[in-house]
This record gives C-alpha cells, sequence and structure tokens, in this order.
C-alpha cells in the first residue's frame, strides 16, 4: 500500500507550526488527543494545543471569531455556519470524518417500565424501536399527563437527528407528542435521575455512566438507527484552509495516522487511559475505557469506528442526509441548487485525498454514496484497491440515495 | 419598565456581586441559577429580557436552544469570561459581538452593558427579519416563474398570458399569486 506515498520530502511544508485546535470532553474527541500525546501531529512538524471547550455554543463562538484554527465539530456546524444559521455567517468546511457511530438513546428506569408495560411485545425485539414510547405517549395523553421530555446536546447535532429519526420510526411524532430539549452531555444522566428528562440521546461515555449507575436504560445505539453513520468531523474556516492548504494538509495527515492507531481495541483502552489521565475527560477512566471498548468487549451501544470502511472519507452524501434530516423537520429552508452548491463547499473530498497520498492510504473515488443498501460488509472501488466498506441500514429499511 | 435579568453562573459569590451590581444599577427583577437548575422551566417562568450567563458553563448549549425556539425564548445573552480569556472577549468585541465581557465588570458599567445587549439583539432580529423577508420574496418570485414557465409550455402562452392567468385565478379564488403558482407546480392538471 505504501509503493504510491509521495516521498516525504515533497510534502508542502506547513505555513504555521504552532496550532490551537478546539474539543468537547467526548470519547470521540480520542483522535485528536492521540495526535497530540502520542505524538503524530509532532511527527508532521506541527506544535498543537487542545484547549478543552466546555459547550458547543463556545467552541462555536471561538471558530467563528479566529482563535481556533480548527476543532472537533458535529457534522451539521459546518454547513449551520456556513448558512448563518448558527452564529456569526462564516464559512467552515471539514476534509475529515473523526468517527462513524458512537452515540445511543437512553431513558429512564420508569419509562422503560411504562414502555415494557405498554407494548411487552416490542420491547423484546432487536433493536428496541420507539413502538412501545408511541403506545406510552397514548396513555398519558388520555390521561392528561404531561408530555414526555428528551434530550440532546445540541440544535445541530447528529444526535438530535437520530433522536427523531428513531422516534418517528416507531411512530412518534417528536414535534407533537414530546417536548424536546437540549441538555449538555455531562448533566443528561443527572437530569434523568432528577426526572426533569425521560431520555436523550449522547454519545458516550454518557450512556455507559447512566446504565452504571443505574438510573437508566440503554435502548438502541446509533449503528442501529443509521449503521456506521457520519458522528463528528474535523473542521476549519474556509479563509483559514484558503490561507495554510500545507497546514491544512498535516494536521489531516496527523488524524489519519491516529485514527489508524485508534482502530485496533487494545489501543483504545490506552487511549481512554490517555483522555482521562491527560484531563481532558473528567469521567471515572473504567467508564470511559469500557465505552471506548472495540467491538467484541461488553460495551453494546456507542461503539465508534475511528478509521476502518473509509471512515475517514468526507463523505458529500453523508452531510447531506442530516440536511435533508433538517428539511424532514422543517428546520432548513433552502433551495436545491444553493444547498448543493453550500455541501460542495462545505465538505472537501479533495483535500482528503490530498492527505491520503501523502500516506499512500487507500481511498473511495466517488464522493457520494447511498445508504440504506447493504446489511453488511461490501466491497468499494478505492484509489489503491477495493475498501472494504461497513453496512450501511437504515432504521426500519429506509433507503438514501445521496444525491440531492 | 420593569427589565428582568436572569443570571446563570456555577459561582455564588460571584453571581451575588453581579446580582447587586445589577440592582444598583437599576435592574428590578433578578434571578439567578446555576447550571444544574432547571433551564427551561425556570425561563419559562421568569420570562427574562436579558440573560447573563458564565461563558465556561456547558448549559450554554440549552440556551442557545431556546433562542432557537425563537418565537418562545428570544433573549439577548451576555457572557461572563474569565480574565485569562483576553483574546475571547477582544475578538468578540472588535467583531461587533458585544455579548462577551470579563467578570470584574464594573457596577457602573453593568447597566450599560445591559442595554447595549437587548439594543444589539432588537437591531440584530430586526435585521434577520428583513433577511427573512427577502429570502421568502425571492422564493416566491422563484416559484411564480416556474409555475409561469410551466404554463407557457402547456398552454402554449405567452409570458403575460401565463401571468394574467395566474392572477385571474389569483383573485378568483381569494389566493395569492404565489399559492396558484404553488398549486400549479403541485399538480400537472391544474385546470379551471
Amino acid at each position: 500500500m505504501k509503493d504510491h506515498q509521495t516521498p516525504r520530502d515533497a510534502w508542502p511544508s506547513p505555513e504555521l507550526d504552532t496550532l490551537t485546535l478546539g474539543m468537547l470532553p467526548l470519547n470521540d474527541a480520542a483522535p485528536l488527543v492521540v495526535a497530540r500525546e502520542r505524538g503524530f501531529f509532532a511527527t508532521h512538524g506541527l506544535d498543537v494545543t487542545l484547549q478543552v471547550e466546555s459547550s458547543w455554543a463556545g467552541l462555536r463562538d471561538s471558530m467563528q471569531l479566529g482563535l481556533l484554527d480548527g476543532a472537533q465539530m458535529l457534522p451539521l456546524m459546518p454547513l449551520a455556519s456556513t448558512l448563518g444559521l448558527d452564529g456569526r455567517p462564516t464559512p467552515m468546511l471539514s476534509a475529515l470524518t473523526l468517527n462513524l457511530g458512537g452515540n445511543a438513546i437512553t431513558v429512564s428506569n420508569a419509562l422503560y417500565a411504562s414502555m415494557q408495560a405498554a407494548d411487552p411485545e416490542a420491547m423484546v425485539q432487536a433493536p428496541i424501536s420507539a413502538r412501545a414510547l408511541a403506545a406510552v405517549v397514548r396513555q398519558r395523553r388520555a390521561a392528561g399527563e404531561p408530555a414526555l421530555c428528551f434530550a440532546s446536546v445540541y440544535p445541530f447535532s447528529s444526535h438530535h437527528y437520530q433522536l427523531r429519526y428513531w422516534l418517528a420510526d416507531g411512530g412518534v411524532d417528536p414535534d407533537r407528542d414530546l417536548e424536546l430539549r437540549v441538555v449538555p452531555p455531562p448533566l443528561v444522566a443527572e437530569q434523568l435521575e432528577a426526572g426533569w428528562l425521560d431520555g436523550y440521546c449522547v454519545g458516550e461515555p454518557w450512556n455507559t455512566l447512566a446504565a452504571r449507575r443505574e438510573s437508566g436504560r440503554v435502548l438502541i445505539g446509533s449503528h442501529a438507527i443509521w449503521q456506521h453513520g457520519q458522528e463528528k468531523v474535523f473542521a476549519v474556516r474556509e479563509a483559514w484552509a484558503d490561507a495554510y492548504p500545507a497546514t491544512h494538509r498535516a494536521v489531516l495527515r496527523a488524524l489519519l495516522e491516529a485514527c489508524v492507531w485508534l482502530d485496533g481495541s487494545a489501543q483504545r483502552v490506552e487511549a481512554a487511559r490517555l483522555m482521562c489521565e491527560k484531563g481532558y475527560l473528567d469521567v471515572s477512566p473504567t467508564v470511559v475505557e469500557e465505552s471506548m471498548a472495540g467491538e467484541g468487549t461488553p460495551a453494546p451501544h456507542g461503539v465508534s469506528v475511528f478509521h476502518r470502511h473509509a471512515a475517514n472519507f468526507p463523505w458529500r452524501s453523508h452531510l447531506r442526509w442530516y440536511a435533508d434530516q433538517m428539511r424532514r423537520w422543517q428546520h432548513l429552508d433552502v433551495a436545491a441548487p444553493a444547498l448543493a452548491d453550500c455541501l460542495a463547499r462545505c465538505v472537501r473530498p479533495d483535500l482528503f485525498r490530498e492527505a491520503a497520498d501523502d500516506l499512500g492510504f487507500n481511498y473511495p473515488l466517488v464522493d457520494v454514496k447511498s445508504e440504506g443498501e447493504h446489511a453488511s460488509q461490501w466491497a468499494l472501488e478505492g484509489r489503491r484497491g477495493d475498501i472494504a466498506m461497513g453496512g450501511d441500514q437504515l432504521l426500519g429499511g429506509g433507503r438514501f440515495s445521496g444525491q440531492g | 419598565m420593569t427589565v428582568k435579568v436572569l443570571i446563570v453562573d456555577a459561582r455564588p459569590e460571584r453571581s451575588r456581586a453581579l446580582e447587586q451590581a445589577l440592582r444598583d444599577a437599576g435592574f428590578e427583577v433578578v434571578t439567578r441559577a446555576d447550571e444544574h437548575d432547571d433551564l427551561y422551566a425556570i425561563m419559562t417562568r421568569v420570562k427574562p429580557d436579558a440573560v447573563i450567563i458564565d461563558a465556561a458553563l456547558p448549559s450554554r448549549d440549552t440556551l442557545e436552544h431556546m433562542g432557537q425556539l425563537g418565537r418562545r425564548f428570544p433573549k439577548p445573552m451576555i457572557m461572563l469570561a474569565e480574565e485569562e480569556t483576553p483574546d475571547l472577549t477582544r475578538e468578540a468585541t472588535s467583531a461587533g459581538v458585544s455579548a462577551y465581557v470579563v467578570e470584574d465588570v464594573q457596577p457602573a458599567l453593568v447597566r450599560s452593558m445591559v442595554n447595549v445587549a437587548i439594543a444589539s439583539f432588537e437591531a440584530h432580529r430586526a435585521l434577520k427579519g428583513e433577511l427573512t423577508k427577502t429570502q421568502t420574496t425571492l422564493s416566491q418570485r422563484r416559484t411564480i416563474e416556474r409555475a409561469k414557465s410551466q404554463l407557457m409550455e402547456t398552454h402554449a402562452f405567452s409570458e403575460d398570458a401565463a401571468y394574467q392567468w395566474l392572477r385571474k385565478h389569483a383573485m378568483n379564488r381569494r389566493l395569492t399569486i404565489h399559492e396558484v403558482a404553488q398549486a400549479v407546480l403541485a399538480s400537472d392538471d391544474f385546470e379551471s
């Protein structure tokens, strides 16, 4: 695989050598932490400081104000920033996906019990659908009880739209039948315990944590809602990418190498320790280890895929899927041609391919793929041979062409 | 008019001092909350005119969401930033985002800080409203253009005849031309 690698001395040298990158205290910030702590940034000539932000809004402000060179972001954030839906209109783009999957939906013990009582048959089917929840909603409405309250982590989040997808698939109207809130990840478990929330969709370790504390039950992982769906991206401002193309390319190379490293399950445990010991995550290391662990281990729901199955490739169709979900719920009112232009600006597979070529890595030749066609592994033609892709099923058998 | 300010802060000493400063500056109702309180319930109950929040609190995302629910809770937010983040406050200020202030703000400045935040929020909201209106008009115009071309194709109308046709149906049915255009595009056999 390495024979097509661009010779190291032919790599353009970074215009900047000192960078500050933003992240949130989440498991899937692991590629940034690993790239820094294991020296991948350093080998590409970059001295990187990681700034841990406490909210997506704070991270967005720092990015829009130019205080960060780049950041871990939710897939819809660059689009929302470019369109001016979120904060000050600031064009942003992503040329690398950090991970696929990693979220789960957890409900309170009380709601879990009500769901079992209302529709026991639905609750033994896997994956657990929202069908039993729909029955609970009907019962509560008939009894004049207040609407159930669910949370996700940010308005423009993958969690928000995965939660809506799951609810709608089970016959629950997220706008009419429930109250949807935004609650920061570190607070969801305690609000579930306090009874302010009946359920939430959040990334790890916050589902594992609720399960360990026995304050909630994890119903379904995001892989069962959208198998190998895009979760976090690495984003920069468009103006920054234009000004510092070689620096951007070096960051992408370092992150790619970190993601490869993270693919092994032994490394996951080490990464979990790194995140806790170096102070990036303020959660018990055992919880992080358990929730970070690879497949075949006890963590069943929120397993992130960091590299295999072309996980890092920035599919234009992945962002299109989220944009379509926004349109589905009338959260996005942009004419189709304008949206297509914006997607082309916000997702840059061309820049990914340059970085992958530097390293001699394989990558897809097309920018768009369909979703919902493959139940298990399949082969996709790549630049350096076939790529073993993962399944891409959508809950309820949904299909998505990837086209606008 | 009473201006109600809600302070969301995890540090009681600081928020007590800020509350005092706000009262001294003439703001009559101030409620303090910390991040572990139920912000949705508090916002619904208090209906503040402005919110001051510690910029480092994760709960900012919660308030962002309430801001997005728009019609219910459109609130100017003022961020309290740490002394150690001069870049943030400097950049925010020079970018016209007056909402970031450092925490040891002088009581005398508190009144203008809140008033400026409310005023710039209102101005921003008015501008956004204008923008939405312009975008709507544009998209309506596009719909009408598309309906016109469809009519020109299917009925061999001239452009003017197509427009007159839309106008006549709009008047007869007490609809806007845009609504008739939508109906034309929605069904190929929109007739009569």
